[in-house]
C-alpha cells in the first residue's frame, strides 16, 4: 500500500578521480630519476645519493610517520571521546586551546625546544610530531561527535541502550567520516614535518634536503624533496582510500 | 499472525478486566534544578489496559516531559510510575526502556544500519538470538505495510518520510512491549501521508491493543486518535482529561473549549456513527432516502445526503433491522448521541 512512495536511490557513489595523486607522484619520481640519470654527478653527490641511502632515508621517514600517527590516535581519539561526555564537556576549550598551541608554534621550534630539553632521535622526533599531529585529530574527534544528531541518541537511549551502548553503536560510527578526515590531515602534516626530524638526528628524507643545502648540491635537494613530495601524495591517496572504504554505508 | 500478537488480541477478548490499569501516574512532578516553578505540577492519572491516551497542550505545557518520565528519559522531581502494578519510579531505567515501545517526531532510524538492523535493535538489546529476530522484523515490516523482501536490506535514507516512520513503529513493537509512547510521531509528516499513517495505526491499534502515550499539540489529531484525551493547560495542569465525545460536548472550562476551537458540535458529528444513533424508527418514510452501513459517521453521511439531495438515510443491517432516519431524527439523535466505541 504504500509501496508507491517514492525511494531514493544513495548506492550510487560519485567516482573519486583517486589516479591523480599516485600517477602525479609516480612521474615526479621518474621525472628525478631520469634527471639523476642524465646529470652528471660529481664525487660528493655520488657519495650521498647511493640507493640504498635513499632507500633507507625513505623507510626512516615513513617509520617517523606511521609511529607518530598512530601514536596521535591513540592519543587523540580516546581524549577526545573523553572531552565529549556530558561529564567532562567543560575541559574540552581549555584541552582544545592547548591543542591549538601545539600546533600553532612552528614545528621547527618544537622539534629543537625538544632536542635541547630532552635529547635527540627517533622517539624525540615522533614526540615532536605527535603534539604537533594531535589538534586535528582531537578536535575532529570532538567535533564528529557533537555532529551526531542528539535525536537519534534521545531515540538509542529510549530504546533502552546504555550510554556505551548508544556510543559505541550510534556515536562513534557516525563520527568516523569526520575523524579519518582529522586522521588523514595528521598523516599529511607529519609527512611535511618529519623532513625537519633531520635537524634532530632522526634521519628521514630531510637529510638530503639539508645536505642538498649544506653543500650547495642541487640533485641532492631535488631527491630530498621531490620524495618527500611524492611521499606525502601517497600518503593522502591511501589514505583517501582507507577513508572510503571506512565509512559506515548508508550516510 | 503471529504468537505475540494473536496473544495480545487474545488478552483483549477474553482475561483483563475492563478497569485494569496499565499505567499509574502518583503525584509526578518535575522541577529542573535552577527553576523556580514545576515543569510539570503533580498530577495523578490512571491508563487502562490498551488504552489509547492523547496528551494534547500548547508548548511548554509539560506534556512532552511528562511523556518522556513515564519511560524515565527525564527523571521525576517526585511522584511514582507504575507500570503494570509494579512500581518502577527507581528501577534500571535501561532495562525499563526496553519493555517501552518510543517513537518520536525525527524517527531517529541509525542512519548506518539497514531497516532490518533497525528494527531487530531492541530484540537484540534483549538477548534474542538471530533465528528469533530475523522472522520477527519480516513480520513486523509486514505489519506496518513495508514488504520485507524489497526493504529489509535498504538503509533509512533510501526510504521516504512516511515510510521512516512506518519503520519506527515497527521498530517500537519489536519486542513486543506492553506500552509505547509516542512523541509527535507524526508531526513532520506532510497532511496527506500523516492522515494515512493515522488511519493506518488506528486499525494496526485495533489488532494490537498496546496501551499508548501519544502526544501531540494537534486538536483534530487528538480527536481522531485517542480513546481519551488529557488536555494540558498553559500551567502544566491537566484542564480535562476525558472521551474526545465527551470534550466536545462538555468542555470543562473556557480553556478546553478555546483550545478545542470552533465547530465543535460539527466535530462531534464524526465521532459518532450513525448505527449508533438512537431513538431512529424502523419504517419507511416519505422522500428518497440515501443507504449506508452502519458505521459511517454522521458526519459522513449527512455530507453524502447534501451531495445526494437526500432528506432521509437508511441504514444497512441485518435483514429486517435496517433503519431509516429523517434529517430531524438524526440530528435529535446526534444531540444526544455516544461515542463511536472503537
Amino acid at each position: 500500500m504504500s509501496r508507491a512512495e517514492g525511494v531514493i536511490d544513495v548506492e550510487a557513489e560519485a567516482p573519486v578521480a583517486s589516479w591523480v595523486l599516485p600517477v602525479l607522484a609516480v612521474v615526479l619520481t621518474a621525472g628525478m630519476l631520469g634527471y639523476l640519470q642524465v646529470a652528471s654527478l660529481d664525487s660528493i653527490e655520488q657519495r650521498v645519493l647511493v640507493p640504498d641511502a635513499i632507500l633507507d632515508a625513505t623507510i626512516q621517514h615513513i617509520n617517523l610517520v606511521v609511529a607518530s600517527t598512530l601514536l596521535v590516535i591513540v592519543i587523540a581519539v580516546p581524549l577526545g571521546i573523553l572531552l565529549s561526555r556530558r561529564r567532562a564537556r567543560w575541559l574540552g576549550a581549555p584541552v582544545l586551546a592547548l591543542a591549538n598551541a601545539g600546533q600553532a608554534i612552528p614545528s621547527i621550534g618544537v622539534l629543537v625546544l625538544l632536542a635541547i630539553l630532552v635529547g635527540v632521535g627517533f622517539s624525540m622526533a615522533v614526540v615532536a610530531l605527535v603534539i604537533y599531529a594531535l589538534l586535528p585529530v582531537l578536535r575532529n574527534t570532538m567535533v564528529g561527535l557533537q555532529q551526531v544528531d542528539r535525536s537519534l541518541i534521545d531515540a538509542g537511549r529510549g530504546m533502552g541502550m546504555s550510554a556505551r551502548q548508544v556510543l559505541t553503536t550510534i556515536e562513534l560510527p557516525l563520527a568516523v567520516p569526520v575523524m579519518l578526515a582529522g586522521i588523514r590531515v595528521a598523516l599529511i602534516l607529519n609527512v611535511g614535518v618529519a623532513a625537519l626530524a633531520t635537524y634532530t638526528n632522526a634521519g628521514g628524507l630531510g637529510t638530503f634536503i639539508e645536505s642538498g643545502i649544506v653543500f650547495n648540491r642541487m640533485p641532492i635537494l631535488l631527491t630530498g624533496s621531490v620524495l618527500t613530495i611524492a611521499l606525502a601524495l601517497i600518503v593522502d591517496w591511501l589514505a583517501g582510500l582507507a577513508e572510503n572504504k571506512l565509512r559506515p554505508r548508508g550516510l | 499472525m503471529s504468537d505475540s500478537f494473536g496473544s495480545t488480541a487474545l488478552r483483549l477478548d477474553s482475561a483483563s478486566p475492563p478497569n485494569d490499569v496499565m499505567i499509574k501516574l502518583e503525584g509526578l512532578r518535575k522541577r529542573y534544578p535552577g527553576q523556580s516553578t514545576d515543569s510539570v505540577r503533580p498530577l495523578d492519572m490512571e491508563i487502562r489496559r490498551g488504552e489509547f491516551v492523547v496528551f494534547v497542550g500548547p508548548s511548554g505545557c509539560g506534556k512532552t516531559t511528562t511523556l518522556r518520565m513515564i519511560n524515565r528519559l527525564v527523571e521525576p522531581t517526585s511522584g511514582q510510575i507504575w507500570i503494570d502494578g509494579r512500581d518502577v519510579t527507581h528501577t534500571d531505567p535501561d532495562e525499563l526502556r526496553r519493555h517501552i515501545g518510543y517513537v518520536i517526531q525525527q524517527v531517529g532510524l541509525i542512519p548506518h544500519l539497514t531497516i532490518s538492523q533497525n528494527v531487530g535493535l531492541v530484540p537484540k538489546l534483549l538477548g534474542w538470538d538471530k533465528k528469533r529476530i530475523e522472522p520477527r522484523v519480516d513480520e513486523l515490516l509486514d505489519l506496518v505495510g513495508l514488504d520485507p523482501a524489497q526493504y529489509r536490506r535498504r538503509y533509512p535514507k533510501q526510504l521516504s518520510g512516511g515510510q521512516q516512520q512506518r519503520v519506527g513503529v515497527a521498530r517500537a513493537l519489536a519486542a513486543d512491549p506492553p506500552v509505547m509512547v509516542m512523541d509527535e510521531p507524526f508531526g513532520a509528516i506532510d497532511p496527506i501521508t500523516r492522515e494515512r499513517l493515522q488511519d493506518e495505526f488506528l486499525k494496526l491499534q485495533q489488532r494490537i491493543r498496546k496501551t499508548i502515550v501519544f502526544v501531540t499539540h494537534d486538536i483534530d489529531e487528538a480527536l481522531k486518535l485517542g480513546d481519551r484525551i488529557a488536555i494540558f493547560g498553559e500551567s502544566s495542569q491537566l484542564a480535562q482529561f476525558a472521551t474526545p465525545l465527551e470534550i466536545l460536548s462538555h468542555p470543562a472550562d473556557d480553556y478546553v473549549r478555546s483550545f478545542v476551537g470552533t465547530g465543535a458540535a460539527i466535530r462531534r458529528l464524526g465521532l459518532l456513527r450513525v448505527g449508533d444513533l438512537e431513538g431512529a424508527g424502523g419504517g419507511a418514510g416519505a422522500g428518497p432516502a440515501l443507504r449506508v452501513p452502519p458505521e459511517t459517521t454522521v458526519y459522513a453521511a449527512l455530507e453524502q445526503m447534501l451531495d445526494a439531495g437526500a432528506a432521509r438515510l437508511a441504514v444497512d443491517g441485518e435483514p429486517g433491522a435496517e433503519r431509516s432516519l429523517s434529517l430531524q431524527e438524526m440530528l435529535a439523535a446526534a444531540a444526544r448521541g455516544r461515542q463511536v466505541p472503537s
